[in-house]
């Protein structure tokens, strides 16, 4: 019978990735709701280091996959692999990060595996026995309650700040697994970091313009600045990434990032529908914008009604001075 | 070169309801292509008509889903298929990609497939991944760019976070587009109208060789909800420097910044 939950562990240069403690910290919670130890799955061509971590952040178990095959993620690499240690060892539960890498990988791995998977959750948890994930649909309009069928592992890709990493965990049993014999595809050419990259999904502040700004020069000269002084990223709405004044990247909504920091300060943004979609589960949210009956005024935590250009400036001296950046 | 495109139909906007019996009702809002899937569609289109080649869109869904089809022709594929099947009414990611490979392979020598990185309704992004397993072909998933396209083998770059993977691999594979991967066409009026006569063939699951027992089940949605109201805001009044020192306060005390 199928026991266990594990955490696919995702790093970068011999260290854990701050979703993979995270996940340990959420797989903790349903492993001990159900019963079962808590393992990890650690995949890659150079894994010392790793299991150590791991245990440190809560795994009693870790399944290791080593192979120069696994170097750079491929999907035929990284699902055969771990297809190898689940159909060995049988967990019940595997949790991954909601990372693109990890949505390429959990939906061949469940399709490999006919295994039922929730993508990109915001919630899991044990229920009356059984486990569930939330995760919302439709631009955020629909939270929906995913349960499984009988086929294990049960997977689910998980957001950022749904687990809360636990500290100084103790040892654990390391199990080696041999990676099996498979024919990868595709051949990783390069990869190069992306010129102006912005992971605005791990961003715990996010000060997002738009057309009220308006001009490209106004956002440009505000917008990133502030940001910087409350120790974030900018972002952008979709009507002046259209405009042409910031890249497609920068752009927050239903057809851009979908995004949940701490805090989202939304300057000359009115609210359309598509925009509220990608931050409306931000923790607090700050509007200015000269319309008092624009919609953003109806999810922000503070509003200010005013010129932006004209707010700007003073709330970046003022933070500035308040918090000495 | 014979390219598939995946074309999911869905609502313009995301204002749905929820029904009593916990189904979405999009009723009242206008069906359209889903935005990824246009993408998928224009690149389709300028790959075979360099090669000579041929475009067959298939979509799943309910019957209205020809209006999509039928635009799809209209930009200039050649062929459509649609795979409706009363069976199919509540069918996922998986069973519906499952059910999507059995209509490819009952086409027969598609050398690629392209579809939309997720759909911007159910947003799971499994459909291509899954579709992918279940033909047995390898996977390019967030495609920003195709630079070459041949008989056997396919070079593309792919958007994660933070960084750019240039990727070939080997043909017959699956491909799915991010925004920006091109700029699909507007079909024209002249194209629009000579297509609304073109026939377009409806295959139910028996017609792909599956039945209800081959969809899995894997995952069953046991409630949906709107989302939880946010807590009513407050309005910080005054002057400039009266407002920003308010706020500033206000996110200082509690611990935001």
């Amino acid at each position: 019978m199928a026991s266990g939950v594990w955490v696919l562990i995702e790093h970068k240069g011999g260290q854990l990735a701050a979703i993979s403690k995270e996940l340990l910290g959420k797989g903790k919670e349903l492993a001990d709701a159900l019963g079962q130890p808590l393992g990890a799955l650690v995949l890659g061509d150079s894994t010392g280091g790793l299991v150590e971590q791991a245990f440190a952040a809560g795994a009693a178990k870790a399944y290791v996959v080593e192979d120069a095959a696994l170097a750079n993620y491929t999907t035929d690499g990284y699902v055969a692999a771990a297809k190898a240690a689940i159909e060995a060892h049988q967990p019940e539960v595997l949790l991954t990060g909601s990372s693109l890498q990890m949505r390429d990988l959990t939906g061949a791995l469940a399709a490999e595996l006919g295994t039922g998977l929730a993508p990109d959750v915001t919630g899991i948890k044990v229920e009356g026995g059984s486990v569930q994930a939330m995760r919302p649909s439709h631009g955020a309009n629909v939270i929906n309650t995913l349960s499984f069928g009988e086929a294990r592992p049960m997977i689910a890709s998980v957001r950022r700040q749904v687990g809360q990493p636990i500290q100084g965990a103790g040892s654990g049993e390391v199990v080696k697994v041999a990676m099996p014999q498979v024919t990868i595809r595709t051949k990783v050419r390069k990869v190069e970091e992306r010129t102006g990259a912005v992971n605005l999904a791990d961003a715990m502040v996010i000060v997002s313009g738009g057309r009220g700004l308006g001009s490209p020069d106004n956002y440009t000269k505000l917008i990133p600045e502030l940001a910087r002084v409350m120790g974030g990223t900018h972002g952008a709405s979709r009507a002046i990434v259209d405009a042409g004044w910031i890249a497609y990247e920068r752009q927050v909504g239903q057809t851009g990032k979908t995004v949940a920091p701490k805090l989202y300060v939304a300057c000359g943004i009115s609210g359309a529908i598509q925009h509220l979609a990608g931050m409306r589960s931000s923790n607090t949210i700050v509007a200015i914008n000269k319309d008092a009956d624009a919609p953003i005024f109806k999810v922000a935590t503070y509003g200010i009604v005013g010129d932006v250009n004209e707010i700007l400036p003073a709330l970046t001296a003022e933070v500035q001075t308040k918090t000495g950046k | 070169m014979h390219a598939v495109v995946c074309v999911k139909q869905v609502p313009e906007q995301n204002s749905v309801k929820i029904t009593p019996d916990k189904k979405v009702d999009a009723s009242g809002i206008n069906p359209i292509i889903n935005l990824f899937d246009e993408y998928a569609i224009e690149e389709a289109l300028q790959w075979a008509e360099k090669s000579n080649g041929q475009v067959t869109v298939i979509s799943l869904g309910s019957d209205d889903a020809t209006d999509s089809l039928k635009k799809a022709l209209a930009m200039g594929a050649n062929e459509a298929v649609l795979i409706s099947d009363a069976a199919l009414a509540d069918v996922g990611a998986q069973g519906a990609a499952k059910v999507v490979a059995a209509a490819i392979k009952k086409l027969g020598n598609v050398d690629i497939v392209f579809c939309g990185k997720q759909s911007t309704d159910d947003e799971t992004g499994q459909f291509g991944p899954a579709l992918a397993r279940f033909l047995g072909w390898p996977q390019l998933t967030y495609v920003f760019k195709v630079h070459e396209l041949t008989a056997s083998s396919i070079v593309v770059d792919r958007a994660l976070e933070d960084t750019l993977e240039t990727v070939e691999s080997s043909l017959p594979v699956v491909v799915t587009a991010v925004k920006d991967l091109n700029e699909p066409r507007y079909p024209s009026l002249l194209k629009i109208r000579k297509v609304s006569k073109q026939p377009i063939p409806t295959w139910g699951l028996s017609d792909v060789g599956l039945s209800v027992g081959d969809l899995g089940g894997t995952i069953k949605i046991s409630d949906r909800v709107p989302p939880p109201p946010r807590p009513s805001g407050e309005m910080i009044s005054g002057d400039v420097q009266t407002q920003v020192k308010a706020l500033v306060q206000k996110l200082v005390e509690s611990q935001v910044l």
